[in-house]
């Protein structure tokens, strides 16, 4: 009972992604990295073009994403709610501003970051912790 | 490798890093979401596994840790609440952006778009600013506690599992 809990379906796709991670760090000796991949959205491909290389990777990400949607029927076009895009918009630009003030976002920080016992990712957890808290707070627990 | 040729394993990578997050549902907005209504098991138990996976092989690889690689600074808990607050506005960390978009929801895709006009406030307005002022230095846990890496990694690691093992105890 408890070995079928500890390894249902989602942990064996996680580690399945966590050993991904620690595959392609190996193979091409290059963290894939959240944030700062987006820069080349700016005009900005970084040293090395190592921005525009991640940007590339989460491009996968997203094609990745649809082929597991569309393989197991969970993909659904859905145009946006009028009613979301302000959220949208601004929970955007403040992603936008939490990536490039400093390095950490949930892929650099949790995903190889804190398990690499990085200091810069310990105090970016406790940041988004502290910020999502505060979100919560203010608008999630009012609406 | 050339670059074309980097790209091009990095772009497969990709592909089933999105695969893999979107079958297990995998998204830190939506866990801290959980954490904060008491409902955290699901996504600490994912935490824990990312951790003992990544913290384990890691090491035995010889591979560069990321503090190595980059600063640490008063600006990462700053840019940490900014995000914390932007991904748990939204409902989307940046996997779970990339991952919806993904699902075909386009509500994201306006998300993903967002974060230009605020990237583009902190390189072309910020940053003359914060220059002045952003002072990082390269530090990993181990050299911080003055213990051993391979200790704190240890210990880390089965707190990890003791972790897991009590959240599936749980009901």
């Amino acid at each position: 009972m408890n070995k079928r809990r500890l390894f249902n379906k989602s942990l064996l796709l996680i580690a399945g992604f966590a050993i991904l991670n620690v595959a392609m760090y190996l193979i091409i000796h290059r963290f894939w990295i959240g944030g700062s991949s987006f820069l080349p959205m700016i005009g900005i491909a970084g040293p090395d073009k190592k921005f525009l290389f991640a940007f590339i990777v989460n491009l996968g990400v997203i094609a990745g994403a649809a082929i597991g949607a569309i393989s197991s029927g969970e993909f659904r076009f859905r145009l946006p709610r009028a009613g979301g895009i302000p959220k949208a918009v601004l929970g955007g630009i403040m992603i936008g501003i939490g990536v490039t003030l400093a390095p950490g976002t949930c892929t650099t920080c949790f995903i190889t970051g804190i398990p690499m016992l990085s200091v810069s990712s310990f105090l970016s957890a406790a940041g988004i912790f502290i910020g999502a808290f505060i979100v919560y707070r203010i608008v999630w627990r009012r609406s | 490798m050339s670059f074309t040729a980097l790209v091009a394993v990095g772009f497969l990578f990709g592909i089933g890093f999105g695969y893999f997050v979107q079958r297990s549902g995998f998204c830190l907005a939506h866990g801290l979401g959980e954490i904060f209504i008491g409902k955290g098991k699901r996504i600490s138990r994912m935490f824990a596994v990312i951790f003992i996976i990544t913290g384990f092989i890691s090491p035995q690889l010889g591979l560069k840790t990321i503090g190595e690689i980059r600063g640490s600074g008063f600006y990462n808990l700053i840019s940490g609440m900014f995000f914390g607050g932007g991904i748990f506005l939204c409902g989307g960390c940046i996997l779970g952006t990339l991952r919806r978009i993904g699902e075909g929801n386009m509500t994201f895709l306006i998300v993903f778009i967002s974060f230009i006009p605020g990237m583009a406030l902190v390189v072309y307005g910020l940053n003359p600013l914060l220059e002045a002022n952003y002072h990082v230095e390269k530090m990993l846990l181990p050299e911080l506690l003055g213990v051993a890496a391979p200790f704190v990694t240890a210990v880390l690691i089965v707190g990890a599992i003791f972790w897991l093992r009590t959240l599936n105890r749980r009901r």
